[in-house]
């Protein structure tokens, strides 16, 4: 085996203590970052908290699975290749919403399911998210009237976005997907909590 | 003959009259005789009891009992008329095991009292409703939710207020 040779003219000297101003700022190794971003040519990008932690949540919404009426099957509709959710990266429906950051409320919610859509929804983490599917999640729609209906289920819990329809078509349903992506990309992503809104 | 006619033959004193029913035959019956009948519908060879209905005319209740035949391809319809103030006939539960289900759909939505109905429980609300809500006479003004309670039973209550977001 070669012995190793050590070129010591190539060691740096220990690095001298920051003296003036612009020493010391140069030791934070905030310019250094910059200057490195500026050589490396773009291969650094820069952002802020929000707009990186926005970007995780937009890009992988998980609905919870669930629904209650007919527009139910209407969601069924749009989880297939045809329009294809793959490309919003929430094509994963969880089956516990544990795992899950978006609940649609998809269908009509009666007297007695209330309670339940409630708990569905407190036993999401946060951040969460809703969507009203359907004029009977909206307002109760057909069944308004009605002495077992529900009259809108942002009685029971907040809404961020409500598409209208009976049912809704799968394009008005993306356009209320992409409506809530707006959504959370202009919140702080405190916003949940109550921070830098 | 159709299917009704039939029946009053017989049992004469069990039919007060026969007609029909849009396309289908049907008999009215003596409430008493409710479950004497059911039984001959059985052996006339109808097997399928499709759906019992409640009607409230605001000073009668109508029961009405669809029944087909597979075999034959026929309908048959049996109505009993109720008073307005104690609507209550003989469950057919015992003869129709399908009527158990359709029975209690009917007192729960309709408060027809089925006597001899092994479990007149409801069946689409919550045990505690307050009222029958098919009747005329619903009191449609004062909203009822539904809570969950400890163990996931159904709570009734009117104000709603653990349910209900405030605003
Ligand atoms: S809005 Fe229409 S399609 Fe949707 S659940 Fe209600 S009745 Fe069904």
């Amino acid at each position: 085996m070669d012995s190793v040779t050590i070129d010591t003219t190539k060691i740096k000297p220990a690095k001298k203590k920051p003296e003036t101003a612009l020493e010391k700022l140069n030791d934070t190794g905030l310019i250094n970052t910059l200057l490195a971003a500026r050589e490396r040519e773009g291969m650094i990008l820069f952002s802020t908290v929000d707009q990186f932690i926005n970007w995780g949540r937009f890009s992988s919404l998980w609905p919870v699975t669930s629904g209650l009426a007919c527009c139910a099957i209407e969601m069924m509709a749009v989880t297939m290749a045809h329009h294809d959710l793959a490309r919003f990266g929430m094509e994963a429906f969880r089956a516990s919403p544990r795992q899950a950051d978006l609940m649609f409320v998809a269908g009509t919610v009666t007297k007695r399911m209330a309670p339940r859509v409630k708990q569905l929804y407190e036993m999401m983490a946060e951040p969460k998210w809703v969507i009203s599917i359907g004029s009977c999640a909206n307002t109760g729609g057909p069944y308004i009237e009605s002495y077992s209906v529900l009259k809108g289920v942002d009685n029971i819990i907040p809404v961020d976005v409500y598409v209208p329809g009976c049912p809704p078509r799968p394009e008005a349903w993306l356009y209320g997907i992409i409506q809530l992506r707006e959504k959370i990309k202009s919140q702080g992503y405190g916003a949940k909590w109550g921070l830098n809104k | 003959m159709n299917a009704a006619e039939e029946l009053k033959q017989a049992m004469p004193a069990a039919v007060v009259s026969t007609g029909m029913l849009i396309d289908k035959p049907l008999a009215i019956i003596k409430k008493e005789e409710i479950l004497k009948a059911a039984g001959k519908v059985k052996e006339m060879g109808f097997d399928n009891l499709s759906v019992i209905t409640g009607i409230d005319y605001r000073d009668r209740f109508e029961v009405i009992y669809n029944f087909f035949s597979y075999k034959k391809k026929e309908n048959l319809v049996l109505k009993v008329v109720l008073d307005h103030e104690a609507p209550s006939v003989d469950s057919v539960a015992s003869i129709w095991k399908v009527a158990d289900w359709l029975e209690r759909e009917t007192y729960d939505l309709v408060g027809i009292k089925f006597t001899g109905h092994p479990n007149l429980v409801r069946i689409l609300l919550p045990d505690g409703w307050n009222g029958h809500p098919l009747r005329k006479d619903y009191d449609m003004e004062t909203e009822q939710f539904v809570t969950m309670g400890e163990d996931g039973e159904d709570i009734v209550s009117t104000d709603g207020s653990n349910l209900l977001r405030r605003r």
